[in-house]
């Protein structure tokens, strides 16, 4: 039985290609709260057009 | 404490930079490539060419532009020309099943059939719709029989023939998801795939399904929303500048042909196939697939499959798994953009409206994880149109003894870089999409900036998986 640390290299390699996206979504998370704060400080909505066609 | 504390961080960057590479190749994690940074590093650099064309286009791109714009005509072809292209297509469909039949069967890289149906209609073909538009559509042989029929038909009925019944708006582009899904399968799990016989009777089988479909609902109408290939050459189609039409073709701008599609049910499982059973060609060969697919199958093996079955079991498993991933990440998108609009869309008509965006993304995908496939195996129609059963024929003097593939015309590294930009240009060209779609659906720019928040997540997400399987499958 192979010990699973043996493959920590791939396994951390791999992790890489997830990192921008978890770090992109930190971002967001935090800029769409920015944004909602200061949406309700101003008490605006969010207002949209009609709905498509069906 | 600052300025300590990031260079404290990039320090840990630069050594994780310099010492993971190292430690994976000892796992033969490195592949063929020649490249100058590490694969991983490509990922991060999109990451940053997408989120710069984020604010590129929140700053610079405030009204929409892609929708209504006008189309220009071009030229006018030839009227002969749509019979002409019918006939060639249903001669090279009649071709692919005799060489099917009647050609070698092993090994079958010396048969025109798998080629043909794997390397130049799969992908050669979509690429050959980006670049000119629906040829397809002209070419398709279940199309041209059927018209020729119809038209035969039509003159020896005095009183006409019945008209087709109407195409349920429920079914939609249903019938084409089932069929590229049952394609993929076909492609990706089955264990007969490169047996030209098989393949010749599948033909044959989808072209009797098409004929079906058309006597029914009309040959059109089956075309555009039911045959599994029209429709599929069909989107890809719609990001060439190029519009054909009945008697003329049309010039547009990139993208804009997109902006009017129609979208009905089971265009969004469409594209999510598309996208989803790509996907899962580049997964299959990488190392946490390999580890998966044998527990896979022995957990099938002990419900008493044969290890043939198991095996296609699981790999079953893996595709929908795949599909079902892609589908995902696409639905959390709009549930952020549903959140956005307080409510006051929902989560279908928001799916509806920026499914498009999806289109440059499934061609993305299918360049990077093909392009391989057109560069190298391409090479063999040159010598399988002289001999297309594979029995020594040399109808053309392009047949060869031994044939060989040249590997050398394009490098690994230069296949990686095509892959990369691909997967890089669609993304973004999905973001364009999408930002200018948000413009016509929320007010505010402000607003439609905040909603894309979560698709540039989604189109990040895309990116990710698709170098990291890229970069798992060439490991």
């Amino acid at each position: 039985m192979t010990p699973p640390i043996a493959h920590a290299g791939h396994w951390i390699a791999d992790l890489l290609y997830v990192l921008p996206l978890a770090i992109a979504l930190g971002f967001l998370f935090v800029q769409s709260r920015r944004d909602k704060r200061a949406d309700e400080a101003e008490g605006t909505s969010t207002p949209v057009d009609s709905p498509p066609p069906a | 404490m600052r300025r300590r504390r990031l260079l404290a961080s990039l320090g840990v960057a630069a050594g994780a930079t310099l010492a993971l590479p190292s430690a994976a190749a000892a796992h033969g994690l490195v592949g063929r490539e020649d490249l100058p940074i590490p694969k991983w590093l490509f990922g991060w650099g999109a990451t940053a060419v997408l989120v710069a064309s984020f604010v590129g286009l929140a700053v610079l791109w405030p009204k929409p532009r892609l929708e209504g714009l006008t189309e220009r005509r071009a030229f006018a072809p030839a009227k002969l020309l749509d019979p002409v292209c019918g006939l060639i297509g249903t001669a090279a469909f009649a071709l692919l099943v005799y060489a099917g039949y009647a050609g070698t069967q092993t090994p079958p890289t010396n048969n025109l059939t798998p080629v043909f149906v794997f390397v130049l209609f799969w992908v050669g073909l979509a690429v050959a719709s980006l670049l000119l538009g629906d040829i397809f559509k002209a070419f398709n042989p279940w199309r041209a029989t059927a018209r020729a029929v119809g038209w035969v038909a039509g003159k020896a009925s005095p009183a006409g023939l019945p008209e087709p019944m109407a195409y349920p708006a429920w079914l939609g582009r249903w019938p084409a998801t089932f069929f590229i899904l049952g394609f993929a399968w076909i492609e990706l799990v089955y264990a007969g795939r490169t047996d030209p016989s098989h393949l010749a009777t599948l033909a044959l089988v989808y072209a009797a399904l098409q004929f079906v479909g058309m006597s029914l609902y009309g040959i059109e109408t089956w075309n555009s929303y039911g045959d599994g290939f029209g429709v599929y050459f069909g989107l890809f189609a719609r990001l060439s500048p190029l519009h054909w039409t009945r008697g003329e073709v049309l010039v547009r701008p990139v993208l804009s042909g997109l902006t009017k599609l129609d979208v009905v049910p089971g265009t969004v499982a469409l594209l999510c196939t598309m996208i989803g059973t790509t996907s899962f060609d580049g997964f299959q060969g990488g190392r946490a697939w390999t580890s998966l697919a044998p527990r896979l199958t022995d957990s099938l093996r002990g419900l008493g499959l044969s290890q043939a079955n198991a095996l296609e079991g699981a790999f079953t498993m893996g595709l929908v798994g795949m599909v079902l991933v892609v589908s995902g990440l696409f639905w959390l998108g709009v549930w952020g953009m549903q959140r956005e609009s307080r409510g006051r869309m929902t989560s279908q008509q928001l799916a509806w409206r920026f499914v498009h965006s999806l289109v440059p993304i499934a061609a993305a995908y299918i360049i990077a994880h093909y392009f391989s496939l057109l560069a190298y195996d391409g090479q063999r129609v040159a010598y399988l149109v002289s001999d297309p059963l594979g029995v020594g024929s040399d109808y053309f003097g392009t047949a060869v003894a031994v044939p060989t593939i040249d590997y050398g015309w394009i490098s690994a590294t230069g296949i990686w870089y095509v892959q990369v930009a691909a997967l890089v240009c669609g993304h973004v060209a999905g973001l364009i999409l999408a930002h200018d779609r948000a413009l016509l659906t929320f007010k505010q720019s402000r607003t439609a900036t905040r909603s894309q928040y979560w698709m540039l997540a989604v189109m990040i997400a895309f990116t990710s998986l698709g170098l990291w399987l890229l970069s798992s499958a060439n490991s």
